[in-house]
């Protein structure tokens, strides 16, 4: 598998949907997989979330950017139903999602992962694994008693897991307490974990925090094969490097808004996200700029 | 590191509990004949009408009872005294049936339809080594007072038992507030107060007596209501203080999960309910000051003198908990750590100090409500205990982690207890408290004044 | 000192009717504590509810007392439902409270005078074992007559209902121990552990701690089955909120999380407790003195026993919280 800078027919099919679409925010985008409206999320008195438009082209790998506290966490949160908006609505592949708890997001294909990472410390990396697919018999109360039922769609998961691992280069690692992995390889057994739900549209919430440099060229390269195996990537991230070198776009957000979006060369020059950062317009409104 | 804190907190607990032990290795209080035996205890009472209108319980004297076991046998057969009672002695715990022979009461008496003549008494209903069975004649004479009196009888009492449930919550919420911990012990706490004074007020301490030039001071050792409940409510500060600075703390600092020590705080609970059975044994006893007082007739309510500078106290003590909640840089500081840990962290309170401060205060407030308490309904081995429930209900109405929240939490579930006795019956009433909790958390689980974020 | 019959007694207290209605109910509360995290301090309240199952098809129904079972079982399945229903879907502690206020509430209606008719009030209710003890004539287990060796020497009553207790306790034990060895005994202990994760990969977390919450109220309830029928009687007041916490203490003991745990430890607590209890009022045949003053006698010796409970849990806690034979890379207690 070439996984260097060359980039595969399902990734120069993503860039060039998008090389035609409006770099201004809130744009919308030739096949939307997510799309959110007038999505409003306030905490006494503080607005964390205020987007308008919000379009997650499909089959591509998306970037959510933005200084600390702009909203991103608050906003996937929203998105995956693990909080719940004042105002706003969001549709997944055409379903309206806005009613659908958070453990129902993955029955219909969007899986997290977390800021802080949820390996579950006190089971096995196998087992971690097996957790994550879904429609298990097995985990029906009145199954569980009689193994018969499940035996065999337990091997065929573990199977699946097994690939997995070994795709993720984890193999060695399969019988132990994820309690004893190191950080990062808690970062890539939580997406691994996560893929286990055969997922069309993958949410990550910084994946690269707290990673050693060593280790991100290896979780760039799985994020680029989960889009080249026909998935979307929804990412938020700070590490503006591997933005770049991963994403086909990029959105950017402060304070609670969608100030930008365009591919990684249009953000790198745009003046608005710069300002962003360095926090020359604290209290202005950002999008006066345009 | 790890292994040496834990023998430490170990030793000290074991060392602590026996030293209390021995120091005050007597029973609290005055000196009961150690009953070996089991026995049955029966009294007979007609129920009559004083002259002026009110229930009265007069002793019926000579009446025959006879006691037998589960094969028929007679185990013994004796006349009610002048006081309507007749005690028997029984070999074990077993069932027993108690028979009193109509023949014998006076002429005209009938016992009443509540209490046949015969009753069974089941092996594990001698929860003490006495079993009371109790037989009244005559028709119940509880009058009923007009609806108006009783609803304000029943407010004034739930006032009172409101203000008590306050003062001990305040600890309890805050204790949550500032560490995330549900202490299960806090009811021991409420006891401990109670207790400590108690061993001052009646009790005595003998190598005290040499003080009593002091007004208040008994030569025997034993002090005045107003010396002894001071004392014990420092005491109980103090103890408070002790379970932070020896067993919470140092668990804290170690890292250990909240659920660990939950689990602690329900063994803390344990040993120290058993352990005030064992000296105090399982009856109510009052203090020695106050304690027989007739009741003032305030237009509809009664109430004794005592109950009501004992209201009018716990109501001062708690505006000025208020007060310095709200306006002293340390209640600000308190508030703040249990409101927002985080954020107060970062703000550069120093938390370690703050929770300290709150585990005094809180032992303090507990021991305040258990000294009230027991001028209220004496003190038992289990004053503390029987509230904790309605504290729980108390402070999850108000707001887990809001101390003005448990304030007016506890405030109305006190109030809520007494009212409601007057449609539920009385040995029901703290049920109403429980449908409270339930809606509580169905609808608003952060409570009145609590945090919708901390709810999970 | 008659050590042989502290011995004896000891021995029997092992392996008696006390350990096997703590372990039947130590199991249910493991299931919902020591594998899902679930804080439920009103064991005691499922107890009562297959004790006054049974006691009730006598009392008022007047039917048959196989009809107990059912109804101490849908007793226990409402009373989960009630409980779990405003509770599972927020914090932890939120559920202890519940659970032991509904316990309290339980105990004070069962022994109150309004519901006599249907609880038998304070006085309890009997009567509805002979049916039970009949069964046991009739595999030939005579009441009256002696079986056994020393120490183990039961009256055929008490061998009757042992043989009963004991055989339930190892179909629950294996019960268990087949579920949580099943997938949804996984999705079990990663709830324990992070409810956040399980859900992001599609469980619904709500739906597996209400099952986890009944089911281990079930088992609950059946102990309180054993419990009535070896006493032949049921009584408000043994269903405390203490009886939970020592539950609670011979699970933590044994060890949380693990179905030997609940076993031995139950049988472990009610052997030391035995032993306790006989060795220190032979040694309080006279009231023991330090000078004037009396440290101990044999009316407090009762109490004792409890307190050592209190501070063997505490210890516990301090020291080694996986109990003895918990395994501590696995006990998410730390997590929370």
């Amino acid at each position: 598998m070439d996984v260097e800078r060359t980039y595969g027919e399902v990734a120069t099919r993503a860039r060039q949907s998008l090389r035609d679409v409006e770099r201004v925010p809130g744009v919308c985008k030739p096949n939307s997989i997510l799309t959110a409206n007038n999505i409003r999320r306030e905490f006494g008195g503080i607005i964390a979330v205020d987007v308008d438009h919000f379009e997650v082209q499909e089959g591509s790998i998306t970037a959510l950017i933005g200084p600390n506290g702009a909203g991103k966490t608050t906003f996937f949160n929203l998105l995956t139903g693990f909080d719940q908006p004042n105002l706003g609505s969001w549709t997944f592949q055409g379903k309206d999602m806005s009613k659908v708890a958070s453990h129902r997001t993955a029955a219909f294909g969007m899986v997290r992962t977390f800021q802080l990472t949820k390996s579950l410390t006190k089971l096995s990396v196998i087992e971690n694994m097996r957790l994550g697919a879904t429609d298990q018999k097995g985990e029906k109360w009145w199954n569980g008693l009689f193994s018969a039922v499940w035996k065999g769609q337990e091997a065929e998961i573990t199977e699946r897991a097994d690939e997995l691992l070994t795709r993720f280069q984890m193999s060695h690692m399969r019988d132990e307490y994820a309690g004893a992995l190191s950080g990062g390889q808690r970062k890539l057994l939580e997406m691994a974990r996560a893929l286990m739900t055969n997922p069309t549209l993958v949410m990550l919430d910084e994946p690269m925090a707290g990673v050693n440099p060593a280790l991100k060229q290896s979780l760039n390269e799985h994020i680029r094969g989960l889009r080249d195996q026909g998935m979307t990537v929804l990412f938020v991230e700070h590490d503006m490097d591997m933005v770049h070198d991963v994403s086909d776009w990029v959105i950017v957000m402060a304070e609670g808004r969608i100030i930008a979006e365009g591919t990684p060369d249009d953000i790198a020059k745009n003046s608005a996200v710069i300002d962003a950062y360095l926090g020359n317009r604290q209290g202005q409104s950002l999008l006066e700029e345009e | 590191m790890e292994v040496s804190v834990g023998k430490t907190i170990g030793r000290r607990l074991f060392v602590a509990l026996i030293a209390l032990g021995s120091v005050l290795g007597f029973s609290f209080g005055t000196a009961k004949a150690a009953e070996d035996g089991y026995s049955i205890r029966a009294q007979v009472r007609d129920q009559v009408r004083t002259a002026d209108g009110k229930a009265d319980n007069q002793p019926l004297s000579g009446v025959e009872i006879t006691v037998t076991d589960a094969n028929g046998e007679i185990v013994g057969v004796a006349l009610t005294d002048a006081e309507g009672v007749v005690i028997v002695s029984v070999p074990s715990r077993a069932d027993y049936t108690v028979s009193l022979n109509e023949e014998t009461l006076p002429s005209g008496e009938k016992l009443d339809a509540k209490t046949p003549a015969v009753q069974n008494i089941l092996t594990d209903s001698f929860i003490t080594k006495t079993k009371v069975v109790t037989y009244f004649t005559g028709e119940s004479q509880t009058v009923r007072q007009p609806g108006f009196e009783r609803v304000a009888q029943r407010i004034s009492d739930g006032i009172r038992l409101g203000l008590i449930l306050a003062m001990c919550s305040v600890g309890l919420s805050l204790i949550f507030g500032t560490t995330g911990l549900t202490n299960f012990a806090h009811g021991e706490m409420v006891t401990f107060g109670g207790i400590a004074t108690f061993v001052f007020n009646v009790t005595g301490l003998a190598f005290l007596g040499s003080l009593s030039f002091i007004p208040g001071i008994r030569p025997d050792g034993t002090f005045h209501i107003f010396w002894a409940a001071p004392l014990g409510i420092i005491l109980g500060g103090g103890f408070g203080w002790a379970l932070n600075k020896r067993i919470f703390g140092p668990l804290r600092r170690r890292g250990v999960g909240l659920v660990t020590q939950m689990v602690l705080t329900v063994g803390l609970s344990i040993a120290l309910r058993n352990f005030f059975l064992s000296r105090f044994e399982g009856r109510t006893r009052p203090f020695s000051d106050f304690s027989l007082q007739r009741a003032w007739d305030l237009g509809p309510v009664n109430i004794t003198p005592r109950d009501f500078v004992v209201s009018i106290l716990s109501l001062l003590i708690l505006i000025v908990t208020a007060l310095g909640l709200r306006f002293t840089r340390l209640g600000k500081a308190t508030r703040a750590v249990s409101d927002n840990p985080d954020l107060a962290s970062a703000t550069g309170i120093d938390s370690e100090k703050v929770i300290r401060l709150v585990w005094i205060i809180g032992g303090a407030l507990a021991a305040a409500g258990g000294v009230f308490r027991g001028l209220d309904e004496q003190v038992s081995f289990d004053m503390g205990g029987r509230l904790l429930f309605l504290l729980f209900a108390g402070i999850t109405l108000g707001g887990l982690g809001s101390a003005f929240g448990a304030l007016v939490g506890g405030f109305v579930v006190g109030v809520m207890v007494e009212v409601s006795s007057l449609v539920v019956p009385t040995e029901l009433k703290t049920a109403p408290a429980l449908l409270v909790l339930i809606l509580v958390l169905l609808l608003r689980p952060q409570g009145i004044l609590g945090r919708a974020q901390r709810v999970g | 000192m008659d050590w042989n019959l502290i011995f004896e007694n000891s021995l029997k207290g092992f392996i008696g009717i006390n350990a096997v209605y703590f372990a039947i109910a130590a199991l249910g509360l493991n299931v919902q504590f020591g594998y899902t995290g679930l804080l439920n301090f009103g064991q005691a309240g499922f107890m009562a509810c297959g004790a006054y199952g049974l006691g009730m098809t006598a009392h008022y129904f007047d039917i048959s007392f196989w009809w107990g079972i059912p109804l101490g079982i849908l007793f226990s399945v409402v009373l989960g439902l009630l409980m779990g229903i405003p509770t599972l879907r927020l914090r932890a502690d939120y559920l202890a409270i519940v659970t032991i206020a509904s316990a309290e509430i339980i105990r004070l209606v069962v022994r109150s005078v309004k519901f006599k008719t249907y609880f038998g009030g304070s006085d309890g209710i009997n009567g509805f074992s002979s049916t039970f003890r009949a069964l046991g004539n009739d595999f030939g287990i005579e009441e009256s007559n002696r079986y056994g060796f020393w120490p183990f020497r039961f009256t055929g009553r008490e061998l009757w209902v042992l043989i009963v207790g004991w055989l339930i306790v190892a179909i629950f034990g294996f019960v268990v121990y087949k579920l949580m060895k099943s997938p949804w005994g996984r999705v079990l202990k990663a709830i324990r552990e992070d409810e956040d994760a399980v859900k992001s990969l599609g469980k619904n977390v709500y739906s597996y701690k209400m099952q986890s919450l009944i089911l281990g109220g079930v088992i609950g309830t059946v102990s309180g089955m054993i419990f009535a029928l070896d006493r032949g009687s049921v009584q408000p007041d043994n269903y405390s909120r203490d009886l939970t916490f020592y539950i609670l203490t011979a699970l933590v003991l044994g060890g949380v999380a693990k179905v030997s745990g609940s076993i031995v430890g139950s049988m472990m607590f009610w052997g030391l407790f035995t032993f306790m209890d006989n060795f220190l009022r032979q040694v309080t045949k006279d009231p023991v003195t330090i000078g004037n003053v009396t440290i101990m006698k044999s009316t407090q010796v009762g109490q004792l026993n409890y307190i050592l409970i209190g501070i063997t849990l505490i210890l516990l806690m301090v020291y080694r919280p996986q109990g003895v034979f918990g395994n501590r890379k696995e006990m998410a207690f730390d997590g929370r």
